[in-house]
This record gives C-alpha cells, structure tokens and sequence, in this order.
C-alpha cells in the first residue's frame, strides 16, 4: 500500500474538480538566529520543498534538519544529534492555510499581506501556529515571506544546562519561498 | 614557597593551553571532509530513490545521516540562490519531476554542467526524503 504523501494530500479535492493554481519550489529558504549577549548562532537550509493552492489558501513545507548548515561544525552536531535528534526526526513540517485569502488576488503584481494558520511539527511535536508573512506577486511568480518566534521548550528540545546561556529562549525563524506555478 | 609558585605558573600553562587546544579543536573544529570521507554505501541512484520512496522509513533509517556514493545519469543542473544542484530525475510526479538532488561542493561549480546527459558518480552526504526528492549535500564528482 503506497502511503499518501502530505504534499499531495492537501491537493487531491482541489485536483479532481479539475481547478487549481499549484505553485511549488523545491529550493525555498529558511534560517533561524539564535542571538544571547554570549553567542549568536545562524543556520541555514536552501532545499525547502513548499506548496501553495492560490485557489484553496493551502500552504505547506517540509524541511530536511541534517541540511541545515552552521558556522561551525559543532554547533551543526550538537543541534543535530542534541536538540533535534535528527536521526529520529528527520524533518519538520508546516501544513496550514492562508486565513486571508480573499484580500490576496495571486494573478496580479503586488505586495500582500497574509495571515496564515496551521500547525508546525517539529521534533516530533506538532503546535497550532498563527503568523503573519507577506505574498508578493510578481511576474508569474509568488515570493512568500515571514518571520516568526520559535519557542525550542514548546516542541520538547532540551537544552542541556551547560549551554542554556548560549542559545536563545526565542529562535527567529525566517522563511523564504519563491514559488512558481505548476504547469500540469 | 618558591616550589608553589612554580606548581601554580605551570597549572596556569596547562590551563591556558588547553583552553587554546579546546578552542580550536572542538569549538572551531572543522566540518567534515565529505570529499575524503569514506562512503557507507555505494548504490545506484534509482536504487536508492525508489528505497526511499516506497519505505521512507525504512530507507532513511539506512541511509539518512549516510555518506553515500550514487551513480547515474545526470538529467540537469541547477543553480538556484547560490546554490549547484546536480539533479537525477527518476520519476513524475504533482509537482514535477522527483529523483535525487545533490547539492555540490563549490570546486566542482564549473565542471559538473560537463556530465549533464551521461553516467557519474557522486559522493555526499544523504539528509533524507522531502516527498519529491532524496537530498544530498556537499557532493563531490568521483569519476
């Protein structure tokens, strides 16, 4: 039996009405910064898989942990095998919708402002999220962006006591995705 | 009295220079040389695709975290954001098409392009399945 894949699954009502807008980018960006008066600490991953339905608001990624790359080689291990355990969690995953989705109009230029609901799993621990981002549209192609707090405790990633100075309560997450449309 | 201030200067020493070994050697160490690193598995890339694609579970418990070296027939490269992504395509899905992609090492920027529409051999380091694509990082051209 062939599982259904999370990606496909949010557009399997919208593609048997035969009507849909898929956009899609296999090189979405995401970064999170750790800032503390000891250390700031940056990582950075470059293979985001992101999906959006411009005709439902349905809006998803999926993000690989052991791609995300560091300064030092340290920092990269101990988030791996420390925090994230990525051996056991491999990636992390947004599912969610475009809440605003009337004030957006994705076959016309221009910057809009969204509010996009659903929920994060990360490290296994899946929290219902709220943020605020922006789709701008341009030429074709949907540039989605946002910046949000991620609370490391809220998804059950233990900082060890050693290096709880070092790491920030709360992680900046920015996303990035340039999405194009689907030609199908 | 003399004796401990000898005693205390080379504690001091010890300590200083262990801190500077510690520094640099693991605070600052290095990232892995994927390029030398010896490879855990040596796999066909569609071999490799369709483990992860029909048992996700399974294949990544085998090869995520992994150095592997896959070969292949190299369908493109891409070069998005600042990124070389040599690309093996396997199959068509929603989106596209799905197989491997290898995120290259800069060196080998200029000389991958040469390999589109042939047989190679990659190395890197396997970070798992997106749902469309096996992703590999820092590879390195072996043939």
């Amino acid at each position: 039996m062939k599982k259904i894949k999370l990606l496909a699954l949010i557009f399997m009502v919208v593609s048997c009405a035969g009507y849909s807008q898929k956009y899609f980018t296999k090189n979405g960006h995401i970064k999170f910064y750790s800032e503390t008066p000891i250390e700031k600490i940056e990582a950075h991953n470059r293979q985001v898989n992101s999906a959006l339905d411009a005709s439902t608001g349905d809006f998803v990624f999926k993000v690989l942990i052991k791609s995300f790359e560091f300064e030092k080689a340290l920092m990269e291990e101990h988030f791996n095998e420390n925090y994230m355990d990525s051996d056991k969690f491999p990636d992390a995953t947004f599912t969610g919708k475009i809440v605003n989705t009337s004030a957006i109009d994705f076959l016309k230029d221009g910057m809009y402002d969204a509010d996009v609901e659903g929920d994060l799993k990360i490290h296994g621990e899946t929290k219902k999220v709220k943020e605020k981002g922006t789709f701008e549209v341009s030429g074709g192609k949907i540039i989605g962006k946002s910046v949000f707090i991620v609370h490391p405790a809220d998804y059950k990633i233990k900082i060890p006591n050693t290096v709880v100075n070092n790491i920030a309560e709360d992680i900046q997450v920015t996303v990035e995705v340039i999405l194009e449309q689907v030609n199908k | 009295m003399k004796k401990w201030i000898k005693i205390l200067t080379i504690i001091f020493l010890v300590g200083i220079i262990g801190a500077g070994f510690g520094y640099k050697f693991v605070y600052n160490k290095p990232h892995r040389d994927y390029e030398k690193a010896k490879a855990d598995y040596s796999i066909s890339g569609k071999e490799l695709f369709l483990q992860f694609n029909n048992s996700t579970t399974q294949a990544s418990e085998r090869y995520t975290g992994k150095v592997l070296e896959i070969t292949g027939h190299l369908s493109n490269v891409e070069t998005p954001d600042s990124l070389i992504i040599a690309v093996f395509t396997f199959a068509e899905g929603m989106f596209g098409d799905e197989g491997i992609r290898c995120a290259m090492l800069p060196k080998y920027a200029e000389n991958i392009s040469q390999y589109i529409g042939t047989d190679v051999k990659l190395k890197g380091y396997c970070t798992g399945y997106n749902e469309t694509d096996v992703i590999m990082e820092k590879c390195s051209v072996i043939n």
